[in-house]
C-alpha cells in the first residue's frame, strides 16, 4: 500500500482517480494497521479472503503505473461524429 | 406486462457511470443507462486498452470476465462499425457494456493484453466483419471457409452469398 501512495504522488493533483484510489488505499491501510487477527480483518474489509485483497492490490498498483503512462484524466482526445451514437438511425 | 422499474439499482448504476467517467475523461464521449437497468460507456478507439485495464484492475469496479465481443454494422454512418465488449464483474455481480466505433480500414488495438478470452472473439469479428485488430497474435479466419472472399456479417452481404454451393 505505500507503494501505490508512492505512485499516486507523482500524478497530478487534480485529477479525480489520484482522489478516489487515494482514499481507497488510506481506507484498506489503516484497517490493516488496526486489526492484528486476520479473520477480523476479512470482515472488516469485507471483500473476499486476505490472498484476494493482496492480488486486488497488486492490481492496483500495476493499474497506478499504467496511468502514469496514459493519464487518462486530460480531456477528450476527439469528439465523434454527431450521428455516430444515435439510435435508432 | 412491464418490467417493474428499480429505482434503486438504476440510481446506483447512473452514480458508477458518472464515478468512471470522472477519472477518465479523456476516452469516455458519454455513458448512458438503459431502461432495463444496463450501464454502457462509449469510448473513443484510441482508449480501449487505458479502459479495459481500468475495468479490470481498479477496487470499485473489479470487471475481470469478458463475457462478450461483437460488432455492429451500421452501414449508413462514417464509421461504421461499433465494437461492444460486455464485461462482468464477480465481485459485485453487475455487468457493464463498452462500446467503441471504427470505419472499415482503421485498425483497432487488440483486447487479448488486457483479457485473454478476446482471442477467438475477435478473429470472429475479423472474419464476419473485416475489423482488423493491432498485436493481436494469430489473426485468422475461424467461422468462414478456407477459401471464401468477403465478410459475412455486413449488411451489404447477400444471404446467398455469392458462390453457389
Amino acid at each position: 500500500y505505500t507503494k501505490i501512495l508512492g505512485v499516486l504522488e507523482n500524478i497530478p493533483k487534480d485529477a479525480a482517480y489520484r482522489k478516489y484510489t487515494e482514499q481507497i488505499v488510506n481506507e484498506r491501510f489503516d484497517l490493516v494497521k488496526k486489526e492484528s487477527d486476520v479473520q477480523k480483518l476479512q470482515d472488516k474489509l469485507n471483500s473476499g479472503q486476505i490472498e484476494e485483497v493482496i492480488l486486488q492490490a497488486e492490481n492496483e498498483l500495476s493499474l497506478a503505473r499504467k496511468m502514469m503512462q496514459w493519464k487518462p484524466w486530460e480531456p477528450l482526445v476527439e469528439e465523434p461524429p454527431s450521428n455516430q451514437w444515435r439510435w435508432p438511425i | 406486462t412491464v418490467r417493474p422499474k428499480n429505482e434503486v439499482q438504476q440510481k446506483q448504476l447512473c452514480a458508477f457511470g458518472e464515478y468512471v467517467a470522472e477519472i477518465l475523461p479523456k476516452y469516455i464521449q458519454q455513458v448512458q443507462v438503459t431502461c432495463f437497468n444496463e450501464l454502457e460507456l462509449l469510448i473513443h478507439p484510441d482508449g480501449i486498452i487505458p479502459v479495459l485495464t481500468f475495468l479490470r484492475d481498479h477496487t470499485n469496479a473489479q470487471f475481470k470476465s469478458l463475457a462478450d465481443l461483437t460488432a455492429v454494422d451500421v452501414p449508413s454512418r462514417q464509421y461504421r462499425f461499433e465494437i461492444v465488449y460486455n464485461l462482468l464483474s464477480l465481485r459485485f455481480n453487475s455487468r457493464i457494456r463498452v462500446k467503441t466505433y471504427t470505419d472499415e480500414l482503421t485498425p483497432v488495438d487488440s483486447a487479448v493484453p488486457v483479457h485473454k478470452a478476446a482471442n477467438w472473439y475477435e478473429r470472429e469479428v475479423w472474419d464476419m466483419y473485416g475489423v482488423f485488430f493491432a498485436n493481436h497474435p494469430d489473426l485468422r479466419r475461424i467461422l468462414t471457409d478456407y477459401g471464401f472472399e468477403g465478410h459475412p456479417f455486413r449488411k451489404d452481404f447477400p444471404l446467398s452469398g455469392y458462390v453457389e454451393v
